[in-house]
């Protein structure tokens, strides 16, 4: 588990140094005002044209001690920013994730009991459309429809009610996660204005990612329902339902509990497009702002930040494997 | 001799991509109440299939596609028996496991790999002896209460006598409702007329309804904390379970009711497969070839036990095989398959001393026998594809008795003699046609 975090970093430091030490230096400074001697001074000053190894440890040092570094785009320390932005992230992935699987194990389930009945079909088209749209195409015409022609559901993250709540002095923030943070402020007009703001990102997530759960459920479905065990619930006179929900269904949730991990995970590091559709001050929107602007500090940071929340989603994945799957719970 | 279960002219096709798999081509035969009886036949030949179809439990993409499958159950005057293609898939719910149970081939993966042994096993007990298992569930708790307890667990106590009162309630109702159907239906088991179809169809349907639990009990069992009351019946069933497996000869069953299947051999997983179909002590039972993938000693002592349990507690067993020294060792009569065919029925003795369809007699010739010298005898060429098979009799590419006739036509089944049938123009009339 260390061992990729390493391996993350040194491939995130390596891509850095790409840069040469006074593209890196100029990010912090207006380079109209300042003499090539001066900065030659800055790079020789911060060690930026050290051996890479001298400067990997350096790096890895101050990120160790806590020391993260300052955020441009963010205009503020790296870590304060990330306190700002990652929440907005997190709870949007938050509501999806749970619902993309149950949505998509639910048609699943039902394609492949019905399989090649008209229901089927239609989860199948539901599928393509949802594995060919892209995501800025759906998630504008959602806006249009229904922030532009029926006027509900308006992009951002608060309204300026909402926000006037948010900053005002008696408003503590416990997790920065806007709607749990209002019901522990017991402010729940604030509670139902971010879920307001969180419908349209929420539906368009649904709808894009869910097809993939739900083939997967389908095709997982339909193989556990061809097994001798099945065939065994049969001849014992079970009926259907039970068949399908406790003989199929736990065998077949087994791959779906992989992929919804690597889904959460890449939800998490996949919101750029939808963020900035929804003008969602997360940290895709933060990520592809830092990236245009060569805001090292702050790339660094989520990269290995999103790699932790790889492994730590694997190491929950086969936690939950074990709970379903009593062969594995013996290694 | 009383009939149990019986298949007329049964035909089950498999519609594969490749084309129409014909399975079996009008499969008839007769287990009777008390014996046990036979199907031999190569591998392929339709045995799996006409039992599945016999329990209609034949997995997509099979259908069975014609024929009758009469079942004579109970004692009373049943004369005509119930044909069960003509019933609703919950009247097949009550009789699987219950009246009719099987065992498989291969054990291993016959269990559920997710499941534990104790959930898989007792779970025959509540799909088919919940009023028991209530009842007892509920004169325990009364003794529990009785022999004095703080009010808090009496309160509990009383309420899980409550709930358990209330599904034993609405299970009750749910059997006299699907008695009074199926008294109905049997009335109307002959009638052919517009009015009794359309009757029986619509009393199919409201028993494929009928549900068992009431709503009351539907209702608590979403809500995970109201629903540990149910922990005492599983007790209840647990006991029962113990009970089987000790009578199955299962060592320390108090342990492998929390295992998994994968933590078991596969003598005991086959066991783990025969308590399961034995929990509620069907009439007949059907083994599809038990012992065929276990060594010799666990195989001996699997059909032993089918053997002591044909003794004590079920009235029928339809063992399948190949092995036709276990025919000769276990069983009354036989029928030997082809194909999809049922070639010849008869009993062990007469198979063995005076078998008269072509492929029995090459089939016994293929067995190795003490006295035998050099090579053994095959059958030559191979089991016909079944998309496409051999017309007439689907055994005449291989027969060296073949007459023109019997590429032609489908050989009928004539009596030879009391109790031994065959499907052969050798000894139909048609011979010298
Ligand atoms: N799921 C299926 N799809 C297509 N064809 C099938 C299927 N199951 C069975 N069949 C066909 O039905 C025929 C009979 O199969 P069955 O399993 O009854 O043979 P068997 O006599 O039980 O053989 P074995 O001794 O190997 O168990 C086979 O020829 C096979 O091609
Ligand atoms: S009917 Fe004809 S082909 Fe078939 S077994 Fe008899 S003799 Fe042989
Ligand atoms: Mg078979």
């Amino acid at each position: 588990m260390i061992l990729v975090l390493f391996g993350v970093s040194l491939l995130v430091f390596s891509i850095m140094m790409i840069i040469p030490p006074g593209r890196r230096a100029a990010i912090y400074v207006k380079q109209e005002k300042i003499t090539p001697q001066q900065m030659e001074a800055m790079i020789k000053k911060y060690g930026l044209d050290d051996p890479a190894p001298v400067q990997y440890l350096r790096w890895m040092k101050s990120m160790l001690s806590g020391n993260f570094g300052y955020s441009v785009t963010a205009s503020a320390p790296v870590l304060d920013g990330f306190k700002e932005y990652f929440p907005v992230t997190l709870e949007l992935v938050l509501y999806a994730t749970p619902l993309i699987i149950l949505f998509g194990v639910w048609l699943g389930t039902i394609g492949a009991v019905n399989k090649d009945k008209p229901i089927d079909h239609a989860t199948r088209v539901f599928a393509i459309i949802g594995y060919s749209l892209p995501t800025f195409w759906l998630g504008l015409i959602l806006l249009m429809i229904f922030y532009g022609y029926l006027g509900i559901f308006p992009p951002g993250v608060l309204s300026n009610k909402g926000k006037d709540i948010l900053f005002s002095p008696s408003f503590k923030r416990y997790t920065y996660i806007l709607t749990i943070d209002s019901i522990l402020n017991w402010r729940w007009d604030m509670f139902w204005d971010a879920l307001y703001h969180l419908m349209l990102p929420t539906i368009n997530l649904v709808l894009l990612s869910s097809a993939l759960i739900l083939r997967l459920m389908r095709s997982s479905m339909l193989e556990s329902l061809g097994q001798d065990y099945i065939r065994t619930a049969l001849a014992k006179g079970a009926d259907k339902k039970t068949i399908h929900n406790i003989h199929a269904r736990r065998n077949a949730l087994i791959p779906v509990i992989t992929i919804s991990g690597v889904l959460f995970a890449g939800l998490m590091g996949g919101m750029v497009i939808t963020e900035t559709i929804f003008a969602r001050t997360g940290i895709g929107l933060w990520m592809a702002r830092a990236a245009l602007q060569l805001d090292l500090p702050a790339i660094m940071f989520n990269v290995l930040f999103l790699g932790t929340v790889f492994v730590v989603v694997n190491l929950i994945v086969d936690i939950v494997y074990a709970y379903i799957d009593p062969r594995i719970r013996l290694t | 001799m009383q009939r149990l279960i019986e298949t007329r002219e049964l035909y089950t096709d498999f519609f594969t991509f490749e084309g129409v798999v014909k399975a079996l081509n009008g499969v008839s035969i007769v287990v009777n109440q008390g014996e046990t009886y036979g199907l031999v036949g190569e591998s392929g030949c339709g045995k799996s299939v006409s039992v599945r179809s016999m329990m209609r439990i034949v997995q997509a993409p099979g259908k069975i596609v014609g024929g009758k499958i009469l079942l004579f159950l109970s004692k009373e005057d049943r004369e005509k028996g119930i044909d069960i293609l003509k019933r609703s898939e919950a009247y097949m719910e009550s009789i699987r496991g219950n009246d009719i149970s099987m065992i498989f081939q291969e054990a291993s993966t016959s269990l559920n790999p997710v499941l534990s042994i104790g959930y898989q096993v007792g779970e025959s007990f509540l799909l088919h002896r919940l009023d028991e298992m209530l009842s007892e569930t509920i004169d325990t708790l009364k003794g529990e209460i009785e022999s004095g307890v703080n009010i808090f667990s009496r309160l509990w106590k009383s309420f899980q006598i409550g709930m358990f009162r209330n599904e034993l309630e609405s299970y009750l109702k749910y059997k006299r409702r699907v008695e009074e159907i199926d008294r109905r239906l049997y009335e109307l088991e002959d009638s052919e007329d517009s009015e009794s179809v359309s009757e029986r169809n619509h009393l199919n349907r409201v028993r494929d309804r009928l549900s068992k639990k009431s709503g009351l009990v539907e209702f608590v069992e979403h809500f995970p904390v109201l629903r540990r009351y149910r922990k005492k019946l599983n007790k209840t069933v647990r006991k029962h379970i113990i009970m089987l497996l000790e009578e199955l000869g299962v060592p320390n069953p108090h342990n492998i009711v929390d295992r998994y299947p994968h933590e078991l051999s596969g003598g005991m997983q086959q066991r783990i497969v025969i308590a399961i179909a034995l929990a509620c002590h069907p009439t007949l039972l059907i083994a599809d070839e038990p012992t065929s993938n276990l060594d010799v000693t666990i195989q001996a002592q699997i059909v032993d036990l089918i053997k002591l349990l044909k003794k004590t507690t079920i009235s029928s067993v339809l063992f399948i095989t190949h092995d036709l020294g276990l025919v000769a060792e276990i069983c009354d009569r036989v029928t030997v398959m082809y194909a999809g065919d049922a070639c010849e029925t008869t009993s062990v003795t007469e198979l063995f001393e005076k078998p008269l369809h072509p492929y029995t007699k090459g089939l016994l010739r293929a067995v190795p026998k003490i006295d035998s010298e050099g090579e053994l005898e095959t059958i030559p060429g191979t089991v016909p594809n079944l998309i496409n098979p051999p017309t007439g009799c689907r055994f005449h590419p291989r027969c060296p008795h073949a007459m023109e006739i019997c590429s032609k036509e489908k050989p009928p089944t004539v009596e030879y003699s009391a109790g031994h049938s065959v499907a052969c123009f050798l000894y139909s009339e048609k011979k010298d046609m």
